[in-house]
């Protein structure tokens, strides 16, 4: 019993975290129809923007964390003009490969400009809130990971908000699932493509600044959380935002299982023999859509 | 209202418009009539901005709009339906309608418009919680001219609707547009053979491997034989 509610503890705080990073994905797949690897990058730009202002200026966590989520909105807007916008419609061009290499580079390119920047020593950015909540005999989680799952969820929930009630929400799922007819709708096509490559950028800049405290910031705090995204993706199937959250709590508890019964160094192979075996079973992935039904 | 002055399209190296000279006046009604394969379809994705001219004009409520964005044209207030109805699969049948009044002067009245959609629109109102997807072509067809009357338009372009639906239902989707016609709208139809507008005031181009190669109103083109011969064909 006491390692069971141990297990939903941790699988529901790192699926939290897994599912704002890999919904972003899921929005840029779902419009742009490539994977942005610069994801990963927004997270130790969220990361190092929470450390400066959180540790540096002495700023509260709440503005660390709409500071960190409005640089990597801008960050995300730009990738998209600089890097992904002109590839599009290329003729004789593979969009979603080159698309692909293009934001991996840009990642590499910000992994190496943060180690100019602030070198390669780990910044360390302290807890929101310290001490631990008691939840039964011998099981205890700390106010740290409950604000991170809280946080994680709230934005999740807010974006499901934006994407089903809004204008521009709407606007996103419309391009998505039907790109002709979007424009024929009167949707600027160019503005979705920022809107989304900015709303998936901040997703993963404020997991940057949740994970900031529990792993610490450095150039390579983006690899793991990219890593983890893109597992999270394929087993998923990238089909629609609700299955890449739900994809993403499986991995989350899938880990802390693993963790618990085989210690956490098995974590990655066994994930792995596990996607493997969704694949040879269903190839799109375990929620994975035909074209016409994304997000 | 539109014109298009010697208007060229092609699909890699394949021409499929070659100078098509076109005008639709304002309130007026114009069918373009011709096998399919000949250019019908291209004739309107060019004139709405989703492919590149070739070369030619194209000219619009006094604008030239070739090379505008599509976004841009449809905010203008040329509403195109096109062939396929291209529904937003997973959405709701009343997120798909509230997406036709996407430009920011239609936006505020999309309320008021839904409800004068399920006016005309029965059906979609009974289904306006389902996904689009889940719907029946001809409930697909509805919602397809339920999200073009969503917008202000200053023109229609509907694009073959009579296409894969029964010929019940191909009778009833006539009915409503005859009805759309009725409201004094601008529109340009494009149909395959004549048997749905037989009974039009309007006149007809037929488009023939990407050339108008006649014009004429319904009545006069009927009255002909070699042209009923080719055309009226189902």
């Amino acid at each position: 019993m006491r390692s069971f509610v141990q297990v939903i503890v941790s699988g529901l705080v790192t699926g939290s975290i897994y599912a704002l990073m890999t919904v972003g994905m899921t929005l840029i797949y779902g419009t742009l129809r490539t994977l942005n690897m610069a994801l990963g990058a927004m997270v130790l730009v969220g990361g190092y923007v929470s450390w400066m202002l959180f540790s540096g200026l002495g700023w509260g966590p709440l503005a660390g964390l709409v500071g960190a989520a409005a640089v990597t909105f801008v960050f995300g807007v730009l990738i998209q003009q600089v890097a992904v916008r002109p590839l599009i419609g290329k003729i004789g061009v593979d969009f979603e490969m080159t698309a692909f290499i293009s934001t991996f580079a840009v990642a590499i390119v910000l992994a190496n400009v943060a180690l100019e920047i602030y070198g390669a020593r780990n910044k360390a950015v302290p807890p929101v809130i310290a001490g631990r909540l008691g939840l039964i005999e011998g099981v205890s989680v700390s106010w740290h990971s409950l604000v991170m799952a809280g946080v994680a969820i709230t934005m999740l929930v807010a974006l499901g908000i934006f994407l089903s009630k809004t204008r521009y929400g709407l606007g996103i799922s419309a391009v998505a699932q039907q790109l002709d007819a979007a424009r024929l709708m009167g949707i600027p096509v160019q503005r979705i493509y920022n809107l989304t490559m900015g709303v998936s950028s901040a997703l993963a800049g404020i997991a940057g600044v949740l994970l900031a405290s529990v792993f610490f910031v450095s150039p390579n705090a983006g690899d793991q959380p990219l890593l983890k995204a893109l597992i999270v993706a394929i087993f998923g199937g990238l089909g629609s935002v609700r299955g890449t959250i739900v994809a993403a709590y499986i991995i989350g508890l899938l880990e802390a299982l693993i963790s618990l019964y085989f210690g956490v160094k098995w974590s990655l192979p066994v994930l792995f023999v596990v996607i493997m075996i969704v694949l040879l079973i269903r190839p799109t992935g375990l929620f994975g859509k035909p074209e016409e039904a994304r997000l | 209202m539109l014109e298009t002055r010697g208007l060229h399209a092609s699909y890699g190296q394949t021409r499929v418009l070659q100078g098509i000279d076109l005008t639709v006046g304002d309130g007026e009604v114009v069918i373009v009539i011709g096998p399919n394969g000949h250019g019908k379809t291209t004739l309107l994705r060019t004139i709405s901005g989703l492919m590149a001219p070739t070369s030619g004009e194209v000219w619009f409520g006094g604008d030239r709009i070739d090379g505008k964005r599509p976004d841009l044209i449809a905010s203008d207030g040329l509403v195109h339906i096109p062939q396929g109805d291209l529904p937003f699969g997973d959405m709701t049948v009343e997120e798909n309608l509230v997406l036709g009044a996407f430009p920011a002067s239609d936006w505020a009245g999309r309320a008021q418009r839904l409800e004068h959609v399920f006016g005309i629109f029965a059906v979609l109102g009974e289904r306006r919680g389902q996904r689009a997807r889940t719907l029946s072509g001809g409930e697909r067809r509805m919602l397809a001219l339920g999200r073009g009357l969503m917008r202000e338009a200053r023109m229609l372009m509907i694009d073959e609707p009579s296409l894969g639906l029964a010929p019940v239902l191909v009778n009833e989707v006539y009915r409503h547009i005859e009805a759309i016609m009725r409201s004094g709208v601008t529109l340009l139809l494009v149909e395959e053979n004549f048997s749905h507008v037989h009974a039009f005031d309007a006149r007809v181009l037929l488009l023939e491997s990407g050339r108008i190669v006649r014009e004429g109103s319904v009545a006069e083109l009927q009255a002909d034989e070699s042209v009923m011969a080719t055309y009226l064909g189902t």
